[in-house]
């Protein structure tokens, strides 16, 4: 059984790219994050990952969103904040509270 | 001028203004007169010159001078002497005018020296001093003062005189009036006296004067003087008495002015007028004081010479009074003993030829009644005399016969004791003047005395002339009289104590008698003695002129027959010749000196049927007594020799006669003499006059008493023989002296070798049995030094076999003899000996046997206690095990020598169970063991002996002591097989997560038990926990446990409620013997939630301990132990166990400790839950059972379950991807049950993520297929958790570095701890992390 995880990209009024991610992100659906975020990204426009709704992120999540670390901004909830923090993804790019 | 003072004073005079002119122009004369006056250590002064100038030197100055000097120096003699110029200016005159020198001796001059006109006395001589020329120019007096000497001899001579009154001073007028004259005579010194006696009223009253009249106003004032000077000046105008009367002088020309008060107690006091003339120096005081002192001594022996005087004439009126009343009473007493006499007189007339019996007595009665009349003439003579009214009537008698007459009369008596008599009375030419009923009383007298005091010899009687005095000696060779008693022979009433005599009676006025009655005659008396040997006696009569009259040598007056009659009852007669009468056997004796008291006894005693034994004396009473048996004596108190009281000591002393009755009389009737009596040990006491039925009614009583007495003895010998114990008595040196009948049955020894001195001929031998010795020397010790005791001791019967006998003694004082005995009883308890040291050896083996834990042990207790039971030296065991080449040795004491070795193994092959006595070596036995043969050996040492009761007891111990190792090998066995079985019962059980278990059997002895665990997965995934107790121990016990637990686990996995199982189980142990009365605990448990539901039968209550250290006791749900019928339906309760709290259910072994409550130990395990909450539950119940276990180890048996909640985390689950998410999940759900927050929880679940998908990317990437294992569990504080792969973790590669790197870092930056354990079979990540 494949780990929870749902992925939605939209775009704000403000035309700002954003990818909401819900459920878990762990070494088996990893790769599908990663996709995600490639497609969601678009041309210069930094894409806002919105982790509010993860439950848990593994460092093959976190992999992913290094690989797009200068241009995506991050939306995350205080259970991620520790790893974030810790992973040093929080220090690469913006990484908002909701 | 001389050196000195007085030289220098004469050289200060001013000579120019003295006719004398300047020194310098002194004539030689003078020069020379003046040298010789001051070198002279003589009293001098000298005058020289017209006008007599003054010289003197410094002895006179200092003697006579006084306060004239130095003024005196080189005045005129006539200045300086002018008080006394009248005395001294003629003999002046008189030397200058003829030139012939003065000799004055003693000469008073009153001189004005000090103050005063003194009292001066002075010896002297003036001799004329001649100038150059042989002119008489002056004189030279030579002096010496001698006012002292005069003063002194005055006083010395008045106190003298007051001392030396020459007659016998009389009355106290008399002594005062004597003293007065003294005093009178020294008027110089004492000018005027007065004498003040004390008044009763308390005044005082003027009892002598002198000097004075004792109408002089002055007297009555004196009499309230205070002691002291008395300024009589004061008294009135000078010189003169209170009203103008002037005071008399004395022998001066002027009164005195002074007076001095000298008290003399307790009489009064005396006032002295004192001399103006003299200073009341010391020397004066004293005098006066002296001559008070001499008068109040006179005073004082006045009145007590008043007061003997007094007394005296007291005594003289009383001793009249008595003589008064003795002559009296004497004649009162002759009118009746004539009207006795008389009467007596006649019937033996009449009855002369009648009956014998009668005459005797009435000859009893004349002879008493003649005694008593003398005794009564006795007295009446003497107060005849007293009174001065003896009339004698004195004749010339023929004094040598009447005297040989008189003697003869005595004759036969002194005859018929054995004494020689002789009478010496060759006729004296002249007759003498005397009464002749006088003479005869007096020879009487001494005859009588004579016989009563002489025992060999014999008695003289001489008559002779010696000038013109007949004198009669009566002599005898008796005891004498003690030089000290000679002085008061002659008193009357005085006896002679202690002194041997024929008879005790008398009245002591026999010589007095006769010394009044010699006087009477004009004659003397006196005595010589010389103890041991005779007395005599010598009277001097006057010889007397005038014719014999005609009636001379008249017969013998009846006063005569009264003496012969007393004195021939004093000696030894016929033994009395009256009937023996019937008697029923009682011997009596009789002592009495006085015959005819002995024979009235003897009849009257006869007469009631006594068989009676006459003697005279106490010393005879007493031969007789030792000699004889006698139910009673009857004994006088006052006998010659020997008298009754020394007679009951004598008697008293001897254990022959100490238990005979004494039955003491005596004449004399006070108190005191019956107490005195009865003291002495006399058993009863009557006094004179007795009548005769007394008399035989206290015979009467005695003798029977005595035979009860005897019959007491007779019965106590008859009881002491019959006893069935031994009986002895025992003397202070502990000789046996005394056995009886049983004594000889148990020991063999008779009563024909007692004494049986120590050491006793039972007491063991000390060489061939020392130890035994030993035990009875130190017995035999406290027999002797305690007052009280018993003891059992082992003693040889006289044919040498051996017996233990216990004995009892007590000490007693002997109530015959006063001495210390002893006596004890003895009993034979050789077979209660025997059967107590079986008993106590067999219980002691019992006790060794039961505790010890194994084969050896016992086997060592054993050895122990046969080595104390006998003392040994050592005792050992050799265990020939079958098979086994060399026999496994055990010994105690000692370890066994080399050579007894061999001796084991040869006695190996003896039939079992007989003991063999190797002599010099010891003892053994050979016995069963369940190895094999074992031999016991025993070895005493000290040459002890194994007798054959030693050796019986040894083969009984020996029987036991087989079965008990028999029976220990059982035991052991059977032990071996409960414990596997329990075990076997009890585990391997698959615990759920989360429990730990532990079983402990009770240490000592160890032995299985009944108590169980058991935990039970339902199939609602709830745990059934069960903690159970059986009734018991050993097999039995853990068969019934077994059951009981099956029966338990199954009825919750069919009711899954705690209260329905154990009412099930109730139920099932009906069915079960032994199940009854067990105790469960019965618990259904929620891995999940922690809810509880439980139920207990009996069971000590489950704890928990929450995490923060909290406890609650789950003592709800409670009931009867299973198969208990009784009560209602069994109740349950619930209870949630908290995150990470701990259960504990244990039986009561774990928490029972003997002598503390239950509380106690329940706390002591809650604490060590409380302490180990911190530990896995695992090690937390070896801690547990650790800490509660006693020193010695559990003595019950003990279960614990321990449950910390929730229990462990183990998943195992294949090493791919898509199974993290369902593993994350249940991950998830166990942190919760853990109750840690979201941040810890999220911490944990990336951490665990990490680890495992490393497992899966790195360790199973090669090898798909391989399992990962995540364990997790929980502490109060920290949550550990462990990875475990079966793959290995590959290097990691540059290419993947920094994802591979992020993942550890993320873990270790989550984590506590990280360890990453890499082997060949696969690789363990350990992470630990704080919760709080």
């Amino acid at each position: 059984m494949t780990t929870q995880l749902s992925l939605t990209t939209t775009r704000r009024a403000d035309g700002t790219p954003v990818l909401t991610a819900t459920g878990e992100i762990d070494m088996s659906n990893a790769a599908d994050f990663a996709a995600a975020l490639a497609g969601a990204l678009d041309g210069d426009t930094p894409l806002l990952v919105d982790l509010t709704a993860v439950e848990y992120i593994d460092s093959a999540g976190l992999a992913s969103l290094f690989e797009h670390v200068e241009r995506i901004r991050l939306l995350a909830g205080p259970l991620l904040a520790p790893v974030l923090t810790i992973s040093g993804l929080a220090d690469l790019t913006t990484v908002d509270g909701s | 001028m001389g050196d000195g003072e007085v030289g220098r004073d004469l050289a200060a005079v001013d000579w120019s203004s003295t006719p004398l002119g300047p020194p310098g122009e002194w004539p030689q004369s003078l020069q020379t007169a003046v040298g010789i006056l001051l070198t002279s250590k003589f009293p001098m002064w000298m005058a020289w010159g017209p006008r007599l100038t003054f010289f003197c030197n410094a002895a006179y100055r200092t003697v006579t001078l006084g306060s004239k000097y130095p003024w005196a120096l080189g005045q005129p003699a006539s200045a300086v002497w002018a008080e006394i110029w009248d005395d001294i200016g003629p003999r002046i005159e008189g030397v200058l005018a003829t030139g012939e020198a003065t000799w004055d001796e003693g000469l008073l001059l009153f001189v004005e020296r000090s103050g005063y006109r003194e009292e001066s006395y002075h010896t002297f001589s003036y001799s004329p001093l001649r100038d150059d020329d042989g002119a008489l120019v002056g004189m030279l007096c030579v002096v010496s003062e001698e006012t002292d000497r005069i003063l002194g001899e005055r006083r010395m001579s008045t106190l003298r005189d007051l001392g030396s009154d020459p007659s016998i001073v009389r009355t106290e007028e008399e002594t005062l009036a004597f003293a007065a004259r003294q005093l009178e005579r020294n008027a110089k010194d004492l000018p005027f006296t007065l004498v003040y006696l004390d008044e009763p009223d308390g005044g005082a009253r003027l009892a002598a004067a002198t000097g004075i009249d004792a109408g002089h106003p002055i007297v009555a004032a004196l009499a309230t003087a205070e002691p002291g000077l008395v300024d009589l000046a004061g008294e009135g105008p000078a010189g003169e008495g209170p009203a103008g009367e002037r005071l008399p002088t004395g022998d001066w020309p002027e009164p005195p002015v002074r007076a001095l008060t000298v008290p003399m107690p307790p009489y009064g006091f005396l006032v002295a007028g004192l001399n103006r003339y003299r200073e009341l120096d010391e020397t004066y005081r004293g005098f006066v004081e002296l001559a008070a002192g001499h008068v109040a001594t006179g005073i004082a022996a006045a009145r007590s010479y008043q007061a003997q005087q007094r007394r005296a004439e007291e005594l003289a009126e009383l001793d009249r009074a008595k003589t008064t009343f003795f002559s009296n009473i004497s004649h009162e007493f002759r009118t009746p003993l004539t009207l006795i006499m008389g009467p007596v007189e006649e019937l033996r007339e009449r009855l002369s030829g009648g009956d014998d019996r009668v005459r005797e007595e009435l000859d009893v009665i004349h002879r008493n009644g003649l005694r008593l009349g003398k005794l009564v003439t006795t007295l009446l003579d003497f107060s005849r005399i007293e009174a001065g009214r003896m009339q004698a009537r004195y004749e010339p008698v023929d004094l040598a016969l009447t005297t040989g007459e008189l003697a003869s009369v005595f004759r036969s008596a002194i005859e018929r004791a054995g004494l020689a008599f002789t009478v010496d009375c060759p006729p004296l030419p002249e007759p003498v003047h005397v009464d002749r009923g006088m003479w005869e009383k007096v020879i009487l007298n001494l005859l009588s005395n004579a016989l009563k005091f002489t025992f060999d010899g014999g008695i003289h009687v001489r008559v002779t002339r010696e000038d013109d005095e007949a004198v009669v000696t009566v002599a005898d060779t008796g005891v004498g009289v003690d030089e000290r008693e000679m002085p008061r022979l002659f008193e009357r009433f005085h006896r002679i104590e202690n002194a041997r005599s024929r008879s005790n009676e008398g009245s002591g006025i026999g010589l007095a008698l006769v010394k009044e009655l010699v006087g009477l005659q004009g004659g003397t008396i006196t005595a010589a003695s010389t103890p041991g040997s005779g007395t005599s006696f010598t009277i001097r009569l006057p010889l007397g002129t005038g014719d014999l009259p005609a009636d001379s040598g008249s017969p013998l007056s009846p006063a005569g027959d009264s003496y012969l009659q007393e004195a021939l009852r004093w000696l030894p007669g016929e033994p009395a010749e009256v009937p023996s009468g019937s008697g029923d056997g009682s011997r009596v004796l009789v002592a009495d000196d006085n015959a005819d008291m002995r024979d009235y006894l003897t009849r009257l005693l006869r007469g009631a049927g006594h068989q009676v034994h006459a003697v005279h004396d106490g010393q005879e009473a007493l031969d007789t007594l030792r000699t004889g048996v006698f139910d009673l004596v009857v004994s006088d108190v006052m006998m010659p020799r020997l008298d009754g009281l020394q007679l009951v000591a004598a008697l008293r002393a001897d254990s022959r006669t100490a238990s005979t009755p004494v039955l003491l009389l005596s004449a004399r009737a006070g108190q005191e003499e019956s107490i005195e009596g009865l003291e002495a040990g006399a058993d009863d006491y009557l006094v004179k006059p007795f009548s005769a039925a007394e008399l035989l009614a206290r015979v009467r009583a005695n003798v029977e008493l005595a035979r009860l007495r005897t019959h007491h003895t007779r019965w106590r010998t008859a009881l002491i023989d019959s006893l069935q114990e031994a009986f002895f008595v025992c003397d202070e040196a502990g000789a046996v002296i005394e056995i009886n009948a049983a004594f000889t049955d148990i020991l063999g020894y008779g009563p024909e070798g007692l004494p049986y001195q120590p050491v006793h001929p039972w007491w063991p031998r000390e060489e061939t049995d020392a130890e035994a010795y030993r035990q009875v020397a130190a017995a035999f010790a406290t027999l002797l030094d305690q007052d009280r005791g018993a003891y059992t001791i082992p003693v040889r019967h006289q044919d040498g076999h051996r017996l233990w006998v216990a004995a009892a003694f007590n000490q007693v004082v002997d109530p015959d003899t006063g001495r210390r005995v002893i006596v004890g009883t003895v009993r034979d308890v050789t077979d209660e000996h025997y059967a107590i040291q079986r008993e106590s050896a067999l219980a002691g083996l019992g006790l060794r046997l039961s505790q010890a834990d194994d084969l050896p042990g016992a086997l060592h207790g054993v050895l122990e206690e046969l080595r104390s039971l006998w003392q040994a030296e050592y005792t050992a065991a050799a265990v020939f095990a079958a098979g086994a080449a060399v026999p496994e040795i055990t010994a105690v004491g000692a370890p066994v020598p080399v050579a007894r070795v061999r001796t084991l193994a040869e006695l190996r092959d003896q039939p079992l169970l007989t003991p063999v006595t190797r002599p010099a070596e010891g003892t053994g036995i050979v016995i069963e063991h369940p190895e094999g043969t074992m031999v016991l050996w025993l070895e005493l040492g000290e040459r002890r002996p194994f007798t054959e009761q030693d050796q019986t007891l040894l083969a009984l111990l020996a029987g036991h002591i087989g079965q008990g190792l028999t029976r220990l090998h059982q035991i052991d066995e059977q032990r071996e097989t409960a414990l596997a079985l329990q075990r076997a019962i009890l585990g391997p059980a698959q615990l759920p997560a989360g429990f730990a278990v532990r079983y402990a059997p009770a240490t000592r002895p160890l032995k299985v038990g009944g108590d169980w665990y058991d935990t039970v997965p339902l199939p609602d995934g709830r745990i059934g926990i069960v903690v159970g107790d059986c009734v018991g121990h050993g097999l039995g016990a853990a068969t019934v446990m077994g059951q009981l637990r099956s029966a338990c686990r199954a009825l919750l996995l069919q009711h899954s409620s705690p209260a329905q199982t154990l009412t099930a189980l109730d139920r099932f142990a009906e069915l079960l013997p032994g199940a009854a009365c067990a105790t469960v605990f019965c618990g259904v448990l929620d891995p999940e939630s922690g809810e509880l539901v439980y139920s207990s039968a009996g069971h000590p209550p489950a704890v928990a301990v929450a995490a923060d250290g909290s406890s609650h006791l789950l003592d709800q749900g409670r009931s009867r132990p299973i198969g208990v019928r009784s009560g209602g339906p069994r109740t349950e309760a619930g209870f949630t166990v908290s995150a990470r709290a701990t259960l504990m259910l244990y039986t009561d072994g774990l928490v029972e400790r003997r002598r503390k409550p239950l509380t106690e130990g329940i706390a002591r395990a809650t604490a060590a839950i409380q302490d180990g909450r911190r530990s896995p539950v695992e090690e937390l119940a070896t801690d547990v059972m650790d800490r509660l276990a006693p020193a010695d180890g559990y003595d019950d048996d003990v279960a614990l379950l321990l449950y910390r909640h929730p229990g462990p985390l183990d998943v195992e689950f294949p090493a791919e991807a898509t199974r993290l998410a369902p593993v994350r999940q249940v991950l998830r759900g166990w942190l919760d049950r853990v109750g840690v927050d979201r941040t810890v929880a999220q911490n944990v679940l990336v951490a665990a993520g990490e680890a495992c998908a490393n497992a899966i990317e790195h360790g199973h990437r090669d090898a798909p297929g391989g399992r990962i294992r995540l364990q997790a569990a929980a502490t109060v504080e920290e949550l550990r958790l462990i990875v475990t792969d079966s793959g290995h973790w590959r290097v990691p590669q540059p290419a993947d570095q920094a994802h591979r790197g992020r993942g550890l870092k993320l873990m270790r930056a989550l984590m506590n701890e990280i360890t990453v354990t890499t082997t060949i079979t696969g690789t363990i990540v350990e992470m630990q992390v704080g919760i709080l």
